[in-house]
């Protein structure tokens, strides 16, 4: 029998579980299509939720070694498990999960375990996970199955001496040393938190810089601080070959240096799920980097079809795969819908933190033809050397004139925390100014915004007297 | 087909009475084979590479032979002989060489139990299936691989050794032998409690002791398991060892109301894909015999 609904979500992570609420609460009938038995995608059970977990507690040892400058001598043993440094993880995952499973229910949402495939644009068949079928017509679907960690064909992955982003996080034992391949988001993550662990750490990449999307004093500052927990970042190097003889991965480099360790980590980029989608069915084609098409909206060519989250691409982060689907749902409803807001901004779990959101300086010249920049290093900030951690930058970006401001860019401790104020002062076109007029609390981070204002100012000053 | 390997048989109440006395006291447990040991102290410890690994297996001539004689296996499906223990290594990798050589010192010391050497062989061939089968699911689920294969190997290591207990308090009581009833209704009743005390005796790492504790509990929602990874992993290589053992049954014969199918969120096409498995799986299981 086929069942008939206004909305049909395929997906329960951030992004199809905000679709489906939104839905429910306009008064909707929603179907929500999910592979797992329970709601949250890869972002609880393999993704931002379990890494974040493990990245504490590299956060706690790397915050004693440096507060302590010595005191202490806070090594990891060698035969640390990993599910030790996790061990709050059970109770994070089930606690999200079950908030996300109530809240579906609670607004009405009917969660169906299954894989969907389009029959036709309006028609999707479910395959229960115990091999029964299911039809569902929609009004509006939309298709939010996330990604899965890509596997390039000349990585030998086994998930036992060579692993993917997500097999990692099952490590029983710290190995002794890991090679990273790629230096994208998850691999600067994991390479980071690693180390910070006492991980001989090899982080390897064919770009010059890691995070190459990010302005490069954020960057420079990153390997340093990478560095001097001893990693070792390998920039400018084509991957050769990689092998394992059952104990150890072995990464032979273009120019031949051969990297041994005991664990490698391939984190070369995400793949979209849609494979199993049919999604032919719907009149619907990928681009050839295999993602779904939309608009700003998330409308795809089929009209009444959207994408949200990892299956449109980037930014690919959970906190803009929420939004997305909350706006899919209220444009499909011709509800009021803001544009997507111009100032998302990024935030990278590495140790240190790293955010940004607007402009970069490069980006800023290119669009304004000139711009001005002032900069905070946390070392000059009362609350950097109280918390030990002095290694961080902010960095604000604004007009020719250092009146406007076109962005933020920091790397630290909080960082992730501190661009919400950059944010804010962006999204309200507030000046440079409102940096300086208003008073911030004492010893704070976010002192670090007026050092930058005052650092940006008085460049000006000197211009304009010199 | 049932893969429910409890036995129909009630355990009589004075045979019940006289095992539990018997792993009351201070029990003579199988200690860990020497030679398992070692290679396990070896494969954790830093310096560990082929050759040493080859050195150590070089020691022990039963377990050298038998080492070079899985490699040679049809498992492993060499394209030229293999003569050397180095090449050995090569071939297989030092972490399939430390898995034989745990299961086969397992196997000669632990699994023995004379008389009854049929019975042994089949708790055996059910053990390593289950672990190469463990392994294989891990893998496919993305979980730890090499906490699997020894999770699938020593989840029945307490069938052996409560078969052992049975027979030596029965040759202490009586010259008539033990039916084979009362082995297995004895065998079901302790295996999963003496296997925990044995591992937990080895010094072996706790989830391999939960699993083996709990892998007939399964889904009891009242169980407070730190490991619950490793103990589904267990519970379906268990079932799907019991599966491929059966030679008359057919991929529609495997219960897909498994409720571990469903906790795992296994698919009925990852169920074929991993049922799929069953030749290559018996292939290496065979070998380590």
């Amino acid at each position: 029998m086929k069942k008939r609904v206004d909305f049909l979500v395929i997906g329960g992570g951030p992004s199809g579980h905000r679709a489906a609420i939104q839905a429910a609460k306009a008064g909707r009938s929603v179907v929500l299509v999910e592979r797992g038995h329970t709601l949250g995608g890869e972002c609880v059970h393999r993704g931002t939720i379990p890494s974040k977990t493990l990245r504490e507690s590299a956060m706690y040892l790397d915050g004693l070694r440096q507060r302590s400058e010595g005191v202490f001598d806070v090594q990891m043993r060698a035969d640390t498990k990993v599910a030790s440094l996790m061990r709050r993880m059970k109770k994070v995952r089930e606690g999200h999960e079950t908030y996300m499973g109530r809240q579906a229910e609670r607004n009405g949402v009917e969660h169906w375990q299954g894989l969907a495939a389009f029959r036709s644009p309006h028609e999707v068949e479910v395959v229960l996970r115990d091999g029964g079928r299911q039809c569902v017509k929609a009004d509006f679907i939309v298709i939010a199955t996330g990604s899965h960690p890509r596997r390039p064909e000349e990585v030998p992955i086994d998930h036992e001496i060579i692993l993917d982003s997500d097999s990692i996080l099952s490590l029983i034992y710290l190995p002794k040393s890991l090679v990273v391949l790629g230096a994208g988001v998850i691999a600067c993550e994991f390479a980071s938190v690693f180390a910070s662990l006492g991980v001989e750490v090899t982080m390897v990449d064919r770009h010059e810089r890691p995070l190459g999307f990010l302005d490069p004093e954020l960057t420079d500052e990153f390997v340093r601080a990478f560095e001097n927990r001893g990693g070792r970042f390998v920039p400018s190097r084509k991957t050769v070959a990689v092998t394992t003889d059952g104990y150890n991965a072995f990464v032979e480099l273009e120019g031949g240096e051969k990297i041994q360790a005991e664990k490698c980590l391939c984190a070369l980029g995400r793949v979209a799920n849609v494979n199993e989608l049919n999604l032919g069915g719907a009149g619907l084609e990928l681009t050839e980097s295999g993602l779904i098409t939309v608009d700003d909206f998330g409308r795809t060519e089929v009209p009444h079809i959207y994408g949200v989250g990892d299956v449109v691409g980037p930014p690919a982060l959970a906190a803009t795969a929420v939004m997305q689907g909350r706006i899919a749902v209220r444009h499909a409803l011709g509800l009021p819908t803001s544009d997507f807001p111009d100032q998302v901004p990024v935030g990278i779990y590495t140790i240190p933190e790293i955010a940004s959101v607007g402009l970069t300086e490069a980006q800023a010249i290119q669009e304004h033809g000139a711009a001005t920049v002032g900069r905070a290093r946390f070392g000059e900030i009362a609350r950097g050397h109280i918390n030990g951690h002095t290694d961080g930058l902010l960095k604000l970006v604004a007009d020719e004139q250092g009146e406007k401001l076109l962005g933020a860019h920091i790397v630290g401790e909080g960082a992730t925390e501190l661009i919400h104020v950059a944010q804010m002062a962006l999204y309200a076109g507030l000046p440079l100014e409102a940096f300086l007029d208003n008073v911030f609390n004492f010893p704070t981070l976010a002192e670090a915004y007026r050092v930058a204002a005052l650092n940006l100012v008085g460049q000006m000053t000197f211009r304009q007297t010199a | 087909m049932s893969l429910d390997s409890t036995s129909a048989t009630a355990l009589p109440a004075l045979v019940r009475r006289l095992l539990e006395e018997h792993f009351a006291g201070d029990v003579n447990l199988p200690v860990l084979p020497d030679t398992a040991m070692q290679v396990m102290a070896l494969c954790r410890s830093e310096k560990c590479d082929a050759q040493l690994l080859s050195d150590r297996i070089r020691r022990d001539q039963a377990l050298a032979g038998h080492v070079l004689r899985v490699a040679n296996s049809s498992a492993y499906a060499p394209k030229e002989p293999i003569v050397s223990l180095r090449q050995a290594v090569s071939r297989l990798g030092i972490s399939t060489v430390q898995e034989i050589a745990i299961a086969v010192s397992l196997n000669g010391r632990v699994f023995n139990a004379p008389g009854w050497q049929v019975r042994i062989r089949d708790l055996w061939m059910h053990s390593a299936a289950a672990a190469v089968y463990a392994k294989e699911v891990a893998r496919f689920l993305r979980f730890n691989v090499e906490s699997a294969f020894m999770c699938g190997l020593l989840h029945d290591i307490g069938r052996p050794v409560v078969l052992q207990a049975l027979l030596d308090i029965a040759k202490r009581r009586t010259d008539l032998p033990v039916p084979q009833k009362i082995a297995e209704a004895a065998m079901d009743e302790f295996h999963e409690r003496v296997g925990a005390m044995v591992i937990r005796r080895w010094k072996l790492a706790s989830w391999l002791i939960e699993t083996t504790a709990n892998h007939h509990r399964y889904p009891a929602e009242s169980l407070n398991i730190e490991h619950i990874d490793d103990l589904r992993v267990t519970v379906l290589a268990d079932a799907l060892s019991h599966w491929a053992l059966d030679e008359e049954a057919t991929k529609d014969d495997f219960p897909t109301e498994h409720p571990v199918l469903q906790d795992l969120d296994i698919y009925a096409d990852d169920l074929v894909e991993l049922l799929d498995m069953r030749k290559r799986v018996l292939e290496v299981a065979e070998s380590f015999i």
